[in-house]
């Protein structure tokens, strides 16, 4: 894919959603990565012209609905952690692939901190350490995604039009 | 024109104010507000309910698609049980179905009895709920809550506030209705909590949900009447559950000499994880949850009136 469309990136989201519609059971609730979330930075990084603070914030408040919880933690944590994506974004191209992958999940780590703390402040049960889980399959999935829909690090001097 | 990654590549001398609209501060600024007030309108206010009921009814078909992997793989296993598992089951079920006739023309005998002593003594007779039976679709999908999403909703008239009983008791209530289907809050969830009754000497307490699939009975002295093993049922005095309900088994008692109360750990008897079905049990009507208390008040107080005059003479 070179060049991502609007549509391209609101049809990424919506199977994004699909899967985090998916009936998880079990070890798969623990283990179950942020779809929404890992789409969204992908296209934050890549595509800022397309997907930014705005869209996060609408994934996020997606999220809120299909999650059933209060409405608005998803969408703010989402939207603090777009703000920190794209302060970045510009020095992404000096970045090799492996600093964009721990870029990556420092950013999803943080998302599950703001919201771990607005849980909290709405008077939900500290979980345990298996809450922080998903950022390591999320990061996985991240790397399909990378395969999937083409890498976002540097392009090579050959390949720029 | 260059686009995209390419784009950044290039050094760039205007503002980009007309590449990107607002700047990403003052957005992040403008959404983060836009979702402190939205957190706070719909923890306190009851505004939104209407507008999640709307957004989940839409997300309806797509979670239809979703579900639909898991349920062509029940439905294989299903179609691909032996003959032998089904004979065995089918016997289990029969002997089952057997004892409990057995027990059930006892119970209507009882039942007709209590009714008739109680219709002696002034006092009304109990009313007994119907029920609907729904399917669990799917865990909640907040891993900070306890809840199961069932396949019944506002069109199958389900209201909140329903309790909601398995074959071994109490499950829990449900707490929001969607077009087809229903958010049932678990009685192991921290925000609910359940009135019960000590089968074995009929102290009422109140129960709540705690962490790790247990309930606690707190502010109850240390010398209180509970052992380990005791049965909890429903007490009925809310008006939602109905009385005699299972709802827990005592599980585990600490007394720490420093706090005047006793923590009892109960496990409830219901489980979720183990079947698909459950019953939603019909809310008393409106009148008769006014009128309930007060009657029974009157025939408690008639009772004890009878009871001293019984004493006296």
């Amino acid at each position: 894919m070179d060049k991502p469309t609007r549509l391209y990136v609101y049809i990424t989201l919506m199977i994004a959603l699909l899967f985090q519609l998916f009936p998880w059971t079990g070890q798969g609730i623990i283990l179950r990565p942020d779809f929404m979330l890992v789409v969204l930075l992908y296209w934050l990084l890549r595509a800022p012209y397309l997907c930014n603070i705005a869209t996060a914030w609408v994934v996020g408040l997606l999220m809120d609905l299909s999650t059933g919880s209060l409405l608005g933690q998803h969408a703010l944590a989402f939207t603090l952690t777009a703000f920190i994506a794209l302060s970045f974004q510009k020095r992404l191209v000096l970045f090799s692939a492996m600093q964009i992958v721990s870029y990556v999940f420092a950013l999803l780590v943080f998302t599950r901190f703001t919201l771990l703390i607005l849980k909290l402040f709405a008077g939900h049960e500290a979980p345990s350490w298996h809450y922080f889980w998903p950022a390591v399959t999320s990061i996985i999935l991240w790397q399909f995604l990378r395969l999937v829909l083409g890498s976002i690090a540097r392009p090579k001097a050959g390949k720029a039009d | 024109m260059l686009k995209g990654v390419h784009q950044k590549l290039e050094p760039q001398q205007t503002p980009a104010f007309f590449v990107r609209g607002a700047s990403p501060f003052s957005r992040m600024v403008f959404f983060c507000a836009l979702s402190i007030i939205l957190m706070a309108v719909d923890s306190q206010v009851n505004y939104l309910s209407k507008f999640r009921q709307a957004f989940i009814g839409g997300l309806h078909p797509l979670e239809r698609i979703a579900n639909t992997p898991s349920e062509l793989i029940r439905d294989a296993r299903k179609y691909f049980s032996t003959h032998n598992q089904l004979v065995q089951e089918n016997y289990l079920l029969k002997q089952k179905a057997f004892e409990d006739q057995v027990k059930l023309q006892r119970l209507k005998a009882l039942t007709a009895e209590n009714e008739h002593l109680r219709s002696l003594l002034g006092g009304n007779v109990p009313i007994h709920p119907r029920a609907i039976l729904g399917d669990i679709s799917h865990t909640g999908r907040d891993p900070f809550r306890n809840v199961v999403i069932v396949n019944r909703g506002s069109r199958h008239n389900i209201n909140a506030g329903q309790a909601v009983v398995d074959s071994n008791g109490v499950i829990g209530q449900v707490t929001r209705v969607y077009p087809f289907s229903s958010e049932v809050t678990l009685i192991t969830d921290k925000n609910l909590s359940i009135p019960i009754q000590v089968e074995r000497n009929q102290l009422r307490a109140i129960a709540f949900g705690q962490s790790g699939n247990t309930l606690d009975i707190p502010y109850l002295p240390t010398n209180v009447d509970i052992k380990i093993g005791d049965k909890l049922v429903t007490s009925g005095i809310d008006g939602i559950y109905p009385a005699g309900l299972a709802v827990a088994t005592v599980t585990k008692i600490e007394q720490d000499p420093a706090s005047p109360f006793a923590k009892i750990i109960s496990t409830p008897t219901g489980e979720v994880s183990h079947h698909l079905q459950l019953l939603i049990l019909e809310l008393p009507d409106q009148i008769e949850a006014d009128l309930h208390p007060k009657d029974q008040e009157g025939a408690d107080s008639k009772e004890t009136k009878s009871n001293k005059a019984e004493r006296n003479g």
